[in-house]
C-alpha cells in the first residue's frame, strides 16, 4: 500500500515537474513544445517571435535572420539628413534570445518545404516546423530596370530601402557631391514598400542641401500621377521649406539607368543626376516566392491567421503581403501584423479557435525636415462579408499641418515600438 | 431604355465623374483634415462582431503597444504608458478623444476607429497590467 502510494506521488510529481517546465518557456527544455520557425527579424518578423513566447511559452520559436543587428527602415531617412547617425537606428537582437527564449540563427532561409515541414538554409542545414511564419519584407526587381541588373550597377546607383549599409553609402554620396549638383530619385508606381519614406527622404536630403550645399537640388521622379501618402502635407513642405530646391515630377516612370552617364531613363526624357537614387519595382521577398499568388508580386493571406491562401501552416506577414484597401506596407503595420498572428499561431497550436474580429492600427510619423513631422493614421477591421481588412468609417487622418510636438512622439514611437519587437 | 431615361442617366454619371474630380482636386488642392476612407462613400457595416473576450480585449490592446510600449509599458518621453491605468479615467479620456473635447495629434483619429464597448475592453486590460 504505502509503496504504491509513494509510487503513485512519484508519478504524479515528476508529470508535473513535466507540466511545470513545459510552462517555464525556458530555452533549455524548449524542445518538447510545438515548433514555430520565423524567417526575417525585421518589424514583423521580430515582433511575431516575441509575442509567441510571451503568450505560448511552451512553444519553440526560432528566428532565421541573415543580419548580425536589427537596423531601423522608420527613422533611416534622418541619417541621410544628418542629424541622425546608424548607431540611433541599430539595435540588437539579445533580448528577444535572453528574455523571450527566441533561438536566433544567423543564415540565409533559401526554401521552404511545406510538406516535409522543413526549411532550407543555404549553409545547407534544414530546420524543421510544426508552422512557418515568413516576414521576408520586399526584394527589388532589377529586372524592370536592365541596366541596374549586375552587383557593380548596384553599388553604384542605390536604393537605401533596407536600412543598413547602403543608407551609409547613400548618405557619403550625398556628402562627396559637389554643391550645385542634383540628387534624383525615382519611385516606383504603387505598391511599394513605405509609401510617405521617398517623399520624407527629397525632404531630408533638401534639408542637408539647404544648410550644406544650397546651390544644389532635389529632383523627384514619380511614377505615380501624384504624390501617394500626404499628398498635401508633403507639397506644403516642398513649397513653404524647400522651395528652390525640391522639384517634384509626377507620371516619370523610370524604364532604365545608364549608370556610366548616371543618367535616369524614363520613358519620354533622360535625367542625368549626381546621384541618382533608384527604388526599383518591388515583390515579396523571395523566401516566399511559391506562396505569392497577386499580380506575381505579393502573397494573400487569411486576414484571421495570415495563413497563406495557397498553402496551409505557411504564415505570411509584413510588407510581402497583398495589403487590404489603404493597408499601407509600413513597419507599423508589420509589427501589428507580427501581433495578429502570433497570437493566431498560438491558437492554433494550442487547439483554441483565433480570433475572429481582428482590429489593426496604423501611425506613420515623417520628418519633413529634422524637427517637424507630419502623420498619417487608420484603423483598420475585419470584414466579415469580404473576408479583408478594411478602415472604419470616421476614424483615422492625417496631421493639421507639420508640426514639432510630432517629432516628440515620432521618437518616442520609435523606441516604444523598437522595445514591443525586440524585446 | 427610353431615350429620356437614357440621357439622364447619362448626366447622371458625368455628374458623379465631376464630383468626384472635383473631391479629388480638392484634396490635393488643400491640406486634407479627414481619412482617406471619409472622402469615399462608407463600406457597408459587415464588419465582424467584436471579440470582448479576454483574449480579444488582449488583440485590441496590442494595438496600443506600438506606440505606448508592450501591455502598455512606454519606454518614456512623450507618450504615457497605460499599464495600470485606472479604467474609468482611461475610458474617460478615450471618450474625450473621441467627441474631440480633449486636444490631440492624432489620438481623436484612432479613437474613433474603437466602439464604447471596446474601449472599455481595452481599459480592463491595462488595469490589470502591471508597471
Amino acid at each position: 500500500m504505502n509503496m504504491n502510494r509513494r509510487t503513485f506521488l512519484k508519478s504524479t510529481s515528476a508529470a508535473g515537474a513535466v507540466a511545470v517546465s513545459a510552462l517555464s518557456g525556458c530555452a533549455t527544455i524548449g524542445n518538447s513544445g510545438p515548433k514555430v520557425v520565423i524567417v526575417g527579424g525585421g518589424y514583423g518578423g521580430a515582433t511575431a517571435a516575441k509575442y509567441i513566447k510571451m503568450w505560448g511559452p511552451h512553444i519553440d520559436v526560432t528566428l532565421i535572420e541573415r543580419d548580425t543587428e536589427f537596423v531601423s527602415c522608420p527613422l533611416s531617412n534622418l541619417v541621410l539628413g544628418g542629424s541622425r547617425t546608424m548607431k540611433d537606428i541599430t539595435l540588437s537582437y539579445e533580448t528577444l534570445q535572453k528574455k523571450y527564449g527566441v533561438k536566433m540563427v544567423r543564415g540565409e532561409a533559401i526554401a521552404v518545404d511545406a510538406e516535409k515541414k522543413n526549411v532550407r538554409l543555404a549553409s545547407g542545414d534544414s530546420i524543421p516546423f510544426d508552422r512557418i511564419i515568413l516576414s521576408p519584407g520586399v526584394d527589388f526587381m532589377y529586372d524592370m530596370v536592365p541596366g541596374l541588373n549586375n552587383a557593380d550597377a548596384q553599388a553604384k546607383v542605390l536604393h537605401a530601402w533596407k536600412a543598413g549599409s547602403q543608407t551609409l553609402a547613400l548618405r557619403k554620396q550625398l556628402e562627396s557631391m559637389r554643391d550645385g549638383g542634383v540628387f534624383a530619385i525615382s519611385i516606383p508606381e504603387t505598391p511599394f514598400r513605405c509609401p510617405p519614406g521617398p517623399y520624407e527622404r527629397a525632404c531630408q536630403v533638401a534639408s542637408y542641401f539647404k544648410q550644406q550645399k544650397p546651390k544644389s537640388k532635389v529632383l523627384i521622379l514619380d511614377a505615380n500621377m501624384d504624390i501617394v501618402s500626404k499628398p498635401g502635407l508633403f507639397k506644403k513642405a516642398f513649397v513653404e521649406m524647400y522651395s528652390g530646391i525640391i522639384e517634384y515630377r509626377g507620371s516619370s516612370k523610370l524604364v532604365d539607368v545608364d549608370t556610366r552617364a548616371m543618367t535616369a531613363k524614363l520613358e519620354f526624357d533622360d535625367v542625368k543626376a549626381d546621384v541618382l537614387n533608384v527604388l526599383p519595382p518591388m515583390k515579396a521577398g523571395s523566401i516566399a516566392n511559391p506562396f505569392i499568388t497577386a499580380n506575381k508580386r505579393w502573397c494573400e493571406v487569411n486576414w484571421l491567421t495570415y495563413e497563406s491562401k495557397n498553402v496551409p501552416g505557411v504564415h505570411l506577414l509584413g510588407d510581402a503581403l497583398q495589403i487590404a484597401p489603404l493597408m499601407p506596407k509600413s513597419g507599423h503595420m508589420a509589427n501589428a501584423h507580427g501581433k495578429a498572428c502570433a497570437a493566431a499561431v498560438v491558437a492554433l497550436l494550442t487547439g483554441e479557435q483565433p480570433n475572429a474580429s481582428p482590429t489593426l492600427t496604423n501611425t506613420c510619423y515623417s520628418f519633413v525636415s529634422a524637427e517637424k513631422v507630419v502623420h498619417v493614421a487608420s484603423v483598420h477591421k475585419y470584414d466579415e462579408k469580404d473576408k479583408t481588412m478594411k478602415t472604419v468609417p470616421g476614424s483615422g487622418g492625417l496631421s493639421a499641418a507639420a508640426n514639432e510636438l510630432e517629432a516628440q512622439y515620432a521618437m518616442t514611437w520609435a523606441k516604444n515600438i523598437w522595445a514591443d519587437a525586440l524585446g | 431604355m427610353p431615350r429620356q431615361k437614357e440621357s439622364q442617366m447619362k448626366t447622371s454619371i458625368f455628374l458623379a465623374a465631376a464630383i468626384s474630380a472635383l473631391t479629388i482636386m480638392d484634396l490635393s488642392a488643400q491640406v486634407p483634415t479627414q481619412s482617406p476612407a471619409a472622402t469615399v462613400p462608407p463600406p457597408p457595416s459587415t464588419f465582424a462582431a467584436p471579440n470582448l473576450t479576454p483574449l480579444g480585449a488582449r488583440a485590441l490592446a496590442v494595438n496600443c503597444s506600438a506606440c505606448h510600449g508592450t501591455n502598455g509599458n512606454s519606454a518614456g518621453g512623450a507618450i504615457a504608458g497605460l499599464a495600470g491605468m485606472n479604467k474609468e479615467y482611461l475610458v474617460g479620456q478615450m471618450k474625450l478623444f473621441k467627441e474631440g473635447k480633449r486636444e490631440a495629434t492624432l489620438m481623436h483619429q484612432i479613437a474613433k476607429g474603437y466602439s464604447d464597448a471596446e474601449i472599455a475592453a481595452m481599459a480592463d486590460f491595462f488595469a490589470a497590467q502591471k508597471k
